[in-house]
């Protein structure tokens, strides 16, 4: 197996997963929740640009990339919002007492 | 031509349930009006359908890919069902203008009946497994409805309930059918399947074959799925008159019979179909005995008769099992109907409180009286002639104690049949006279039931003719009517029939003489009223499906961590089954 | 070489931005991670994204970030984990290693040389993208806007200040009925 520089990056891609996961399954906090989020959605980032630089297509996985972007910027605000609204109403953001949607 | 007949037979009763729903309950005469005029016309038109019978395929819709062909075929079984579901839906709804008249949500009520008579029919008539799915699952979704049509009574929304899951449950067997038969033949066309049925594994066409059996006893109403149909009478009336006693339980009887050739040839398979007939209408005639409902009594007499229907397939005679199926159909649309008219006037159901009737409801009493007589099977109505075939064929095809199972059971009907109309229209006046008798649109519907009662035996040899010549795989004989009459005048087992009919009769008439034999089964009254301990199963499956859901409930914490680690397990899994799978 | 060190460093970023205690450090880690990433793009050849990552990763989320946690404030909250540490270390492990027995044994050479510009890509083949992002982004503001706004307090609607005080009245007269019934009964 031939190891090139973009096997690390593979890699990376795979590592930043396994972080953002980890983040999910162990965050208290829902903004903690948010931030694991975003690395998640780098690693699927990066993966994009891996494939488009591995395969020639440059352009295409850029313009995918740009539109993974866009989504998730709206998604963080959105998250935000959220957040800052349920600590207004629930007074917090423990992520153990949100869950109301039991029953 | 055919083509034409069958999408007007269809597509008016279902034209009407549109015009019905989009006139509004603003204007309930012109929704009785239409609801008549498009049931009627659906009616009349169905009568075509004799002139064309035969096994081709006349009507063809193709749909892409996976569902096949849209197919219908007009052939004699099909027709005489078609015919059946649109004359009576026609007189039901004829009925349901007076029975009606003073209920609201008219536009639910007509749309959903017209839509019924649609579905009842695109069933028959139709050629692919597939589309009899279809409208099967339309007409338990019609019976569900209307079972519920009064969703402000707690026992009817039950009902209806009940009944939905039941049939549904059986319906699963027959889509597995419908599947198993694409997989295995590439087509869900019906003729195709009859034709090569035999190249099915037998495996697979055991699975299929007692799959259909399920789905038919579930929708039919027979043993061990009985227990809906009883509870089903919270229907308004002339619902349980054409749903429940004359078309869409028949539906399960008419798969039987149209996939005999290709079942009969598995072991165990046409026992299996007489265990179920005889099982159903002995319990359900001892149900019936007891039972002081007016409605529940018919409702448990329909099992009985059904079962005696499911035995005729089971010993091999297709015909007679139709033929019952027409006279049955008949008289019991016209007890049910007559019932109506009394619950109409008297305004209870409850058998107890009626009595001596027949003086203030001649006309009811009269019509009631003959289809009581096509129900015990006495020799001027057409259930006599029916009654006699369907046991001749057990004594000389079936098994020994089965024909003895269903003469003990043909005395038994007609002992509640005459308990019926005793109690209900001779002895003394319970309470001061306030019952009317039957309004006009009521006295149609029950003349010309009463009409056919004494007169459909007459079409047996038509009909007979009619399908033999387009079932190609049933390989029957069809006589003329004149044949079969003296046919089953000169058999010995109808000589046994009526000895054991009137028998049952005297048991009823000199029941105070027999006080020695009923006192020690007083006991038992109790646990057959509750359903033979049938009902006591179905509570039982439904506290366990319950206590299930509630232990599950724990996985349920609401918690996001909990859910993600969920997700993330699954990932695990799915990576773990594709790196063993590589 | 110096993807090597990258991949390194963004995965510890990463890792740190998870673990710290505070929410603002976590931010900043956050944003380091975005850094380093815009990096990678550029190594990798992908020179316009690198750009917008560093603008809107390092930029536009991480002051959403500060505002949301200075808004909603840094409570401490219970540290003990709701899914045990061991088990969640050993879920990801497991799926991160068998995704990765799938995915790197695949050929992967790089090809720096490429044919259309991200210009004619995104505008005329990937068109509906951009009119799908103008989309998710005016439903973005518009959801924004309605979760921040101010929500009335209950008795503040009209409709439910005559429907409580219809409620009231009934009360009131079955209160009366009851209280007849009694006193003609006694």
């Amino acid at each position: 197996m031939n190891l090139s520089p973009l096997h690390i990056v593979l890699v990376g891609v795979l590592g930043l997963l396994g972080v953002g996961l980890y983040g999910l399954l162990v965050s208290r906090n829902l903004i903690k929740v948010l931030v694991a989020l975003q690395i998640l959605v780098k690693a699927a980032l990066l993966g994009f640009i891996l494939a488009g630089s591995a395969s020639q297509q440059i352009a295409v996985s850029q313009s995918l990339a740009l539109t993974v972007i866009v989504a998730d910027t709206v998604v963080a605000v959105i998250g935000m919002a959220l957040a800052v609204q349920i600590k207004r109403r629930l007074g917090t953001l423990d992520v153990g007492m949100l869950s109301s949607l039991k029953e | 031509m055919a083509a034409w007949l069958i999408l007007l037979t269809i597509g008016l009763p279902w034209l009407g349930a549109l015009c019905v729903w989009g006139v509004s309950d603003r204007h309930p005469k012109a929704q009785h009006r239409l609801a008549l005029a498009f049931a009627a016309a659906g009616g009349l038109v169905s009568f075509g359908l004799v002139l064309v019978p035969s096994s081709a395929v006349v009507l063809s819709i193709p749909m892409d890919g996976v569902f096949g062909d849209f197919t219908f075929v007009a052939d004699g079984l099909g027709v005489l069902l078609a015919i059946i579901a649109a004359v009576i839906g026609g007189l039901a709804v004829i009925f349901s203008n007076d029975y009606m008249a003073s209920e609201a949500q008219l536009g639910r009520y007509y749309a959903l009946v017209l839509l019924f008579i649609g579905a009842m029919v695109g069933l028959v008539l139709t050629g692919s497994l597939l589309l009899m799915f279809l409208f099967w699952e339309i007409t338990a979704f019609c019976s569900y409805a209307l079972i519920s049509f009064h969703n402000d009574d707690p026992k009817a929304v039950a009902g209806g309930v009940k009944a939905l899951i039941v049939t549904q449950l059986g319906g699963v067997g027959l889509l597995a059918g419908a599947i198993l038969s694409y997989t295995h033949l590439g087509s869900y066309q019906v003729n195709t399947f009859l034709a090569e049925a035999h190249t099915i594994p037998a495996g697979v066409l055991s699975v299929i074959a007692f799959g259909y059996l399920a789905a038919a006893a579930a929708k039919s109403a027979q043993v061990p799925f009985q227990t809906w149909l009883p509870d089903a009478m919270e229907a308004p009336t002339p619902v349980s008159a054409l749903i429940h006693a004359a078309t869409m339980v028949n539906a399960g009887v008419y798969l039987l019979a149209r996939f005999y050739p290709a079942f009969e040839a598995i072991p165990g398979w046409k026992g299996a179909v007489v265990v179920v007939g005889l099982l159903s209408a002995l319990l359900a005639a001892i149900m019936a005995m007891v039972a002081n409902d007016l409605k529940r009594a018919l409702a448990y007499s329909t099992i009985s008769q059904l079962g005696y229907m499911f035995y005729a397939i089971g010993t091999g005679a297709v015909f007679a099992s139709q033929f019952h199926l027409l006279s049955h159909a008949v008289f019991k649309a016209l007890l049910f109907l007559g019932a109506g008219a009394v619950i109409h006037a008297v305004g209870t159901r409850d058998m107890r409180q009626m009595g001596g009737l027949g003086k203030q409801m001649p006309f009811t009493r009269t019509t009631f009286l003959l289809g009581a007589l096509g129900l015990a099977g006495l020799p001027i109505a057409n259930g006599f002639f029916s009654k006699e075939l369907i046991l001749e064929s057990g004594a000389t095809h079936g098994p020994v104690w089965g024909y003895l199972g269903m003469l003990i059971g043909a005395g038994l009907t007609a002992y509640y049949s005459l308990r019926m109309v005793a109690m209900v229209f001779f002895g003394k006046p319970e309470e001061p006279a306030h019952g009317h008798d039957a309004l006009p649109a009521m006295r149609f519907s029950l003349f010309v039931l009463a009409f056919c009662t004494l007169t459909t035996w007459s079409l047996a040899g038509g009909v007979g003719q009619m399908m033999e010549g387009s079932l190609p795989s049933h390989h029957l004989h069809g006589s003329g009517t004149w044949a079969i009459v003296t046919e089953v005048f000169t058999a010995p087992t109808t000589g046994f029939a009526l000895g054991i009919i009137a028998l049952g009769l005297a048991a009823w008439h000199w029941r105070s003489s027999l006080a020695w034999l009923i006192k020690p089964l007083r006991p038992l009254h109790t646990f057959v009223a509750s359903g033979l301990g049938f009902e006591w199963i179905n509570q039982q499956v439904i506290n366990g499906i319950k206590g299930a859901a509630a232990a599950l409930r724990k996985t349920q914490t609401g918690q996001l961590n909990f859910n993600v680690a969920g997700v993330v397990g699954g990932l695990a899994i799915l990576l773990l089954i594709l790196v063993w799978g590589v | 070489m110096w993807e090597t060190i990258l991949i390194f460093l963004m995965c510890s970023f990463a890792i740190q931005a998870i673990r710290a205690k505070r929410l603002l450090a976590s931010a900043l880690w956050l944003a380091g991670v975005s850094a380093l990433l815009s990096i990678l793009f550029y190594l990798l050849g992908a020179y316009q994204i690198a750009v917008i990552e560093l603008s809107i990763g390092a930029g536009l989320v991480t002051v959403l970030f500060v505002f949301a946690i200075s808004i909603a404030g840094e409570d401490a909250i219970g540290a003990r984990p709701l899914i045990p540490l061991p088990l969640a270390l050993g879920l990801v492990l497991l799926s991160i290693l068998l995704l990765a027995w799938f995915v790197l044994p695949a050929p992967l050479e790089e090809h720096v040389a490429d044919e259309a510009s991200l210009s004619t890509a995104l505008w005329e083949a990937r068109s509906l993208d951009v009119l799908l992002q103008i989309t998710l982004i005016f439903a973005g503001v518009l959801g924004l806007l309605g979760l921040m706004a101010e929500a009335k307090a209950p008795l503040e609607y009209p409709a439910a200040d005559e429907t409580s005080a219809q409620r009231d009245r009934e009360l009131e007269a079955l209160q009366r009925q009851s209280l007849g019934i009694e006193k003609e009964s006694t």
